[in-house]
């Protein structure tokens, strides 16, 4: 979860990710941050985030993409 | 049928009769049968297209669907008596598998719209190319474009992206995908729609309403307002801009180019919001297409305002799954290594964006121009993504507060300013036309005799109506940035102050509009 954190971190600060659930919803990120976030999140877990996986659900929150990290592990096991 | 008709509307209260009357569980019936009568209009034969669509797109997505299912079944059934690598072997071919159906599904549909809609423009090409070896092709095709096919082969197609990755279940009936595909209020110019959100709005079992009915009824009105008094009447200003703009002063080219701006907005936005309030009457809430886009502050943000479903459709089936492909994340890694974190980040969406524009271009019709207007956009995107961090220096350096009432409002000058220049770009005519119209901008000069600064108005009626119009309409946008017109309309003017207000309306539109909309069919029909 810190890895995440630092990610989204690195994308925007000025975010309290601990409580923010509307990432999307909210606009906070644009269509660019979702594209870095995914290139990092992808790099640093090692794993394949693929078109199906790209719903506001899965990146509103650090919960939900960290819910989606999880699942996507477990698919590939 | 000709959505600005006496026969339209009586189309309306009869369906509306009937969709009410009957018992609740058959209005979706009602509804698909009222969409085929809509389009059997144009001519019976044209339905087989979009019922091409229907099936093709039905019969993959089920096809699709039981694969998953069946996929999901093994995996369960041999949980425990396979090993890893037999599980990634059947998964990755029951994967190919859906994938070829997905493929061959894709290609079809987007094959009858290419062959629909840009066979002359590959034929002019291949006649060029066969100029240099001293060779014609001619021309012969005269097919008849069918009527929203760039919409509802988006909308379709979507539905089928979304069954063959997860997103909806495949749908059994077959009657039920017909009617997303032909729906009538959005076939010839969207919403292009999700099945998610459109397949619960049209399946739900709607109880008539008053306040929807009235409520639904007002946004008629307004929306027949912007089209038949404000954008009709432009229209033939437009006209007149685009066939005469070489003689034309600087300011009266700026002037022509503004009133286009004005035009197809009213002209889209009014057929949204027809179609919005129709809907509303329905117990149906539509996709938004518009979000008072002239009040964006850069041209990205401009594109997430207008014409939203378009740009949430190219996001969503081209924009990411390219970004994302493992090719350019891959591209993205290496450069990153090579090139910098910055720039590997950059890459991926740059390379998707770049993508996304010409197809965007394409969509809107097959030219040269609008690819070039596509490109133009792509281009203002890209570069103010690539340039936001010396922007921002810049800004701090020069000591601007972002939040400042004068930095929003250049932002919003600025950037209606420069969608209106891009706008012309593909509509004058030629390429070279639309540069021509930009060119003359700072090239025409200025004078001093009035009538100079107008040119393109005829009757001094016409710059009444369009001033009134277009007053009105921006009044109605600085409302809205605070909260929905008219939930500002309920809560501060009484009932019958109201109905008065739509009712000066409709008189406007028998009075002003009537006269303007000879032969005055949407824009957005064309694409």
């Amino acid at each position: 979860m810190d890895e995440l954190m630092d990610i989204l971190t690195d994308i925007d600060p000025d975010v309290d990710y601990e409580v923010e659930d509307q990432l999307i919803d909210g606009k906070i990120f644009d269509s660019f941050s979702i594209i870095t976030l995914i290139s990092n999140i992808s790099e640093t877990f090692d794993i394949e985030i693929g078109p199906k996986d790209l719903i506001p659900e899965n990146f509103n929150s650090a919960e939900a993409m960290w819910d989606m990290i999880q699942r996507i592990r477990e698919e590939d096991e | 049928m000709d959505i600005l008709s006496v026969s339209f509307l009586l189309f309306l209260i009869g369906l509306l009769a009937v969709y009410y009357l009957v018992p609740k569980r058959w209005q979706w019936i009602v509804l698909l049968v009222a969409s085929l009568g809509f389009y059997a209009m144009g001519g019976v034969l044209s339905l087989l297209w979009p019922c091409l669509t229907a099936v093709t797109i039905w019969a993959a997505a089920r096809a699709i669907g039981r694969d998953a299912a069946a996929q999901k079944d093994w995996l369960k059934a041999h949980k425990a008596d396979c090993t890893k690598e037999e599980k990634d072997r059947y998964k990755a071919k029951a994967k190919a598998r859906r994938r070829r159906i997905l493929v061959l599904a894709l290609v079809f549909n987007f094959g009858i719209l290419c062959a629909f809609k840009y066979v002359h423009f590959l034929l002019a090409q291949l006649n060029t190319a066969a100029g240099w070896f001293g060779c014609a092709i001619e021309d012969r095709v005269s097919w008849v474009v069918p009527l929203g096919i760039s919409f509802y082969t988006f909308q379709a197609t979507g539905y089928l992206l979304d069954v063959y990755w997860g997103r909806v279940e495949a749908e059994r009936s077959v009657w039920r995908v017909l009617l997303f595909t032909s729906f009538f209020p959005q076939i010839t110019q969207g919403p292009i729609s999700t099945y998610a959100d459109l397949g619960r709005e049209l399946f739900a079992e709607h109880t008539f309403s008053y306040h929807e009915a009235v409520w639904g009824a007002e946004r008629l009105i307004w929306g027949f307002f912007k089209k038949m008094v404000v954008a009709n009447t432009l229209s033939g200003m437009v006209g007149r801009v685009f066939a005469d703009f070489s003689g034309y002063t600087g300011p009266a080219a700026l002037l022509g180019a503004l009133c286009y701006s004005a035009q197809i907005y009213a002209d889209f936005s009014g057929y949204m919001d027809i179609m919005c309030g129709l809907c509303q009457m329905l117990g149906i809430r539509l996709t938004e297409n518009f979000e008072r886009p002239y009040f964006s502050k850069s041209v990205a943000e401009y594109w997430r305002r207008w014409h939203i479903s378009l740009g949430a459709w190219f996001k969503n089936y081209l924009y990411y799954p390219i970004a994302v492909s493992r090719w350019n994340q891959k591209l993205g890694k290496t450069a990153k290594k090579r090139l910098g974190k910055a720039f590997g980040n950059y890459l991926p969406a740059t390379l998707a964006l770049v993508l996304v524009w010409l197809t965007t271009g394409l969509w809107h019709g097959a030219s040269w121009a609008y690819i070039a207007w596509g490109g133009v956009n792509g281009l203002f995107i890209i570069f103010s993504m690539w340039m936001e961090g010396p922007y921002d220096r810049l800004k701090q350096a020069l000591h601007i507060r972002e939040q400042s009432r004068a930095w929003r409002l250049f932002q919003v000058v600025r950037t209606f300013l420069l969608v209106t220049l891009i706008k012309v770009l593909p509509e004058v005519g030629t390429l070279a036309d639309g540069f021509g119209l930009i060119g003359r901008i700072f090239t025409g000069g200025l004078s001093r005799d009035p009538y100079r600064l107008i040119p393109f108005v005829q009757k001094l009626s016409e710059l009444w109506t369009v001033l009134f119009g277009v007053g009105l309409m921006l009044l109605v946008s600085l409302v809205q940035r605070k909260e929905p017109f008219r939930d500002y309309l309920a809560r501060r003017v009484p009932y019958g102050v109201r109905i008065m207000i739509f009712a000066a309306l409709f008189f406007l539109i028998l009075y002003l509009g009537v006269p303007a909309s000879g032969g005055g069919g949407f824009l957005y029909a064309q694409f």
